[in-house]
């Protein structure tokens, strides 16, 4: 029986070792989320329109520094005052079978958003300017809107191949097995809950990628992925832990990469939130509506103390809503800067504006009652249970008291949505163009009664915001624009609704040995994966042909061939012995 | 002969079947099963809708939306109408088989039910019937030499580990072999990248296999074991026992031929009990070892919160135990000859 048991694993060591050679070239990467399709008019969880970003380029695309470059689009141009776009599609787009890309492709794509409600899901709202999209000859395609914009409305929509989606019913197609897509990886197989598998496009227009595909592995916990990293099972991981970033610092061959990410995180304040039809909302305590109340406690967070002490200095300080990754759009308008974390000038503040400390140092409003106000967060994430201890702390000192709540995600998105907070812990990541995210600050954007309808960043409004919005909307000149959003993003600063704290650094790590060459979005310092784009994964180089962690000898066959001989000599004497204990009693 | 002392420490629900004919036991028994499962459905139903969070409005939530996208999202799940129109729809579309289409998935539910439930009952499959096999063998033989170094070493150890959390002992087994020492993977039912066949994909899972089914079973066995042990205890006084030594068979055949199967009727409760549950999987082994699980599977559906996956697994995972239930009564008076006596 030992010698049947060897066997087995001998059998399993050599054609394991021979699968090794062929799964060589492929890069093995982490995916710690949820897929739920690969339908890109159906996809909106993050790491299934992150990996449809590997395999559908949109007319037009972005470039290692987030700045538009062309996608399937070569040049672009506007006319009409921005409300005609006229997109050249290059002669050498081809799909992934070798058909040409043409104008037919995108006037598919487009037209089954607009007139077909079910596809709809993933990028509707993109696509609400569009009058109609129609090609004027085979590389040629036309947008007619319906008022001007500035945000390129080629962006963000990937194009399918119409050969293909036509023979589809689209609102039911999984597209999850040998797709055809013009990015440089195409998937070829999806194992649900377990393997996402692409392979390079021969005929990506940039070049062949020099990875001959890719094995994006699921681990539902960040743990595992971690160990899987240090013992080869996969190459890169992102999605880290401060804590599991720093046990990773002293491994030989990994190399960490701590970017620039598009993630602010941020104190928000109930300015007293309204609906749609101007109805006061939710139970946010009434004495926040003083902006100088706001401002006080704008002016009691220290955002240095909280980078340093919360994310183990791993993100930088906040400023206005756009992150450092943005370089047009990052930072205060010329002449504002972010309100300095000062506890006494809080204090002189508050005493100036007629807020009496009581006996036990807590201040009370305009109505006499004590100055307490509810502080939620998010009882996954553990960076908002550090940050409460704090902000309960320095609040303290300048007379107010906080009562902590931390709950679900969705506790907390419900709770917002309606108004029902005093102070949360929100944050949002920001793609390239900034209209969307300043498009939930605007006036329309508040929700029903019910919590339906838009959704509201703050539950504020401003005529000021919404004309600078406008403007920045419409705007064509790049740099003019560039001052309207910044003047917009300070605006809603300076309303003390949303107060940026930090830029998380997404913290990535990877084996050196294995894999090098990454383009990370920014050029400099930015990160690998959950890029806008495909850089990362498109420029990666494979260092070594040898797969030294497959196939050879599995370090589990020799301690089980102990633990077998072992057994069979510990039953072989137990045997014996029973069969000599009967013979005596007999 | 029915011994009065026996029948009275037997079911007091078979009181009354006791003795009575198969066709009526099945109808009682057959008949408790589907008020189970009619109840079931309703709660089921109700439950989830206490959730906090509406399906459309997370869906959407930090999407730009236009504004008649949520309602038509809600319409197209159905979330508009009044609550018992939609029990009634769902109750309707059960009888067919269509347990809904996944909010988050876009896909029946019953496919992806069927898709997850190889891997699943493979995981819990395999660590029932060796915590079943290895604490039924190791309870007999405690009981058996009672008080003896086996006896309080095993069950010591086993109610150890009965005590430990399963995903505490799983991440410390998945650190000890996949990380450090490496000999095992750190996840995943197969090798990723590395399309087997035949003898090597059933290697390649059952090296996979190894660190959950461990975890499982260390954490569980202890419960066959207690059990085993309790009731062979019982059994060892009896009056034909000795009769079995008097007639001159070894102190094992004593052991294995007699007492032992006699024992072994309370644990055919559990261990139906046990089938019944396979299905719903293992949330905390599948997360640690990233295995694909229907366990994994229903916690997800929890955040949009995804109704029609949430219910529809509901349903599925507690027929199952309904059922097995129902299958344990009759094998039950199958084996217990006394139980058809009249």
């Amino acid at each position: 029986m030992l010698a049947v048991l060897l066997a087995l694993a001998g059998g399993a060591v050599a054609t394991t070792s021979a699968q090794a050679q062929e799964s060589d070239k492929t890069l093995k990467v982490s995916l710690v989320g949820d897929i739920d399709t690969f339908n890109p008019f159906l996809a909106i969880l993050l790491s299934s329109t992150g990996l449809n970003r590997y395999q559908y380029e949109a007319l037009v695309g972005y470039g290692k520094n987030s700045e538009p470059v062309p996608g399937i689009a070569e040049k672009w141009e506007t006319s009409n005052q921005g409300k005609t776009w006229t997109f050249t599609i290059g002669e050498d787009r081809k799909w992934s079978d070798g058909e040409q890309i043409t104008a037919d492709d995108v006037v598919y794509t487009y037209t089954s958003i607009l007139e077909t409600p079910a596809l709809q899901e993933a990028n509707g709202g993109l696509v609400t300017n569009i009058d109609k999209v129609e090609a004027s000859d085979p590389q040629t395609v036309v947008f007619t809107l319906k008022s001007a914009q500035a945000s390129n409305p080629g962006q963000e929509i990937p194009i399918v191949p119409e050969h293909i989606w036509s023979e589809q019913d689209a609102t039911k197609f999984k597209a999850d097995s040998d797709v055809v897509g013009s990015g440089p990886y195409t998937l070829t197989s999806f194992k649900t809950g377990q393997t996402v598998e692409m392979k390079a496009n021969p005929h990506f227009w940039r070049g062949k990628s020099k990875i001959d595909g890719l094995t994006f592995v699921s681990y539902k916990n960040s743990d595992a992925a971690v160990q899987g990293l240090k013992s080869g099972d996969i190459d890169l991981v992102d999605g880290l832990t401060p804590a599991q970033y720093e046990s990773l610092e002293k491994s030989d061959n990994i190399k960490l990469n701590a970017g620039i990410g598009r993630r602010y995180q941020a104190l928000a304040i109930n300015p007293g939130a309204i609906d749609k039809d101007g109805k006061p909302m939710g139970d946010g305590n009434p004495a926040l509506k003083d902006e100088k109340l706001r401002q006080a406690i704008f002016m009691a967070i220290d955002k240095e103390t909280i980078v340093k002490r919360v994310l183990n200095g791993l993100g930088t300080v906040g400023q206005t809503e756009v992150p450092a990754t943005y370089q047009d759009y990052f930072g205060f308008a010329d002449g504002h800067e972010a309100v300095p974390f000062d506890l006494d000038a809080a204090n002189q503040l508050l005493d100036d504006a007629g807020y009496e400390k009581g006996a036990d140092g807590i201040r009370e409003d305009k109505q006499g009652e004590p100055l307490v106000l509810r502080l939620m967060g998010r009882n996954t994430e553990s960076p908002h249970a550090q940050m409460a201890d704090f902000v309960e702390s320095w609040l303290k000192e300048i007379g107010i008291g906080t009562e902590t709540q931390l709950v679900t995600p969705d506790k907390v998105n419900e709770d917002s949505t309606l108004g029902k907070y005093d102070l949360y812990f929100t944050g949002w990541s920001l793609g390239p163009d900034p209209d969307a995210q300043l498009a939930m600050n605007t006036c329309d954007s508040r929700p029903n009664a019910d919590g339906s309808g838009n959704t509201s960043e703050n539950n504020w409004c401003s005529s000021e915001f919404d004309q600078l919005f406008k403007a920045q909307h419409a705007e064509l000149d790049k740099a003019k624009r560039a001052d309207l959003v910044k003047q917009a993003f300070t605006t809603i600063y300076e309303a003390y609704v949303s107060n940026p704290i930090y830029y998380i650094k997404p913290l990535e790590a990877y084996r050196s040995d294995r894999v090098d060459g990454f383009v990370t979005q920014p050029e400099k310092g930015g990160v690998i994966l959950n890029q806008n784009g495909y850089w990362g994964l498109y420029s990666a180089e494979l260092t070594s042909a040898d797969a030294a962690d497959d196939g050879g000898t599995p370090g589990w066959l020799i301690p089980a061939a102990v633990v077998v001989v072992l057994a069979g000599i510990a039953g072989f004497v137990a045997v014996r012995r029973r069969g000599g204990a009967a013979e005596d009693r007999e | 002969m029915t011994d009065p002392v026996v029948a009275e420490t037997l079911g007091h629900d078979d009181e009354e079947v006791r003795g009575s004919s198969l066709p009526r036991y099945l109808a009682l028994k057959a008949g408790g099963a589907l008020v189970s499962l009619a109840l079931v459905v309703v709660l089921g139903f109700f439950t989830f809708r206490v959730l906090p969070g509406d399906p459309a409005i997370t869906m959407t939530r930090g999407r730009q939306v236009t504004p008649g996208e949520v309602e038509r999202l809600r319409q197209a799940m159905g979330l508009d109408q009044p609550l018992l129109v939609q029990l009634g729809h769902f109750v309707r579309d059960l009888f067919t088989g269509d347990l809904g289409t996944s909010y988050v998935y876009r896909r029946p539910v019953t496919e992806l039910i069927g898709e997850y439930l190889g891997p699943t009952l493979l995981l819990t499959g395999s660590a029932a019937i060796i915590s079943i096999i290895l604490g039924l063998w190791l309870g007999q033989k405690a009981a058996w030499r009672r008080n003896s170094w086996f006896d309080k070493t095993h069950t010591g150890l086993a109610l150890v580990f009965w005590s430990v959390p399963t995903f505490w002992l799983g991440l410390l087994l998945l650190l000890m072999f996949g990380g450090w020492l490496q000999w095992l993977p750190t996840g995943g039912m197969t090798t990723p990248g590395a399309h087997e066949t035949g003898l090597a994909y059933v290697l390649d899972v059952a090296e996979h296999l190894v660190l959950p089914v461990t975890s499982m079973v260390a954490v569980v066995y202890a419960q066959y074991l207690m059990v085993m042990r309790a009731s062979v205890l019982e059994e060892m006084s009896a009056d034909y026992l000795t009769t079995a030594r008097a007639k001159g068979l070894r102190e094992d055949l004593v052991r294995t031929r007699h007492a032992v199967p006699n024992a072994l009727l309370p644990t055919v409760t559990l261990i139906f009990l046990t089938i019944g549950g396979l299905i719903a999987g293992a949330v905390t082994v599948e997360t640690v070892f990233s295995w694909p699980g229907l366990g994994y599977l229903t916690y997800k559906g929890l955040s949009a919160p995804d109704l029609p996956l949430l219910q529809g697994t509901f349903v599925v995972f507690s027929a199952a135990v309904i059922v097995m239930n129902f299958v344990a009564d009759l094998v039950y008076r199958v084996l217990d000859p006394r139980l058809k006596a009249s």
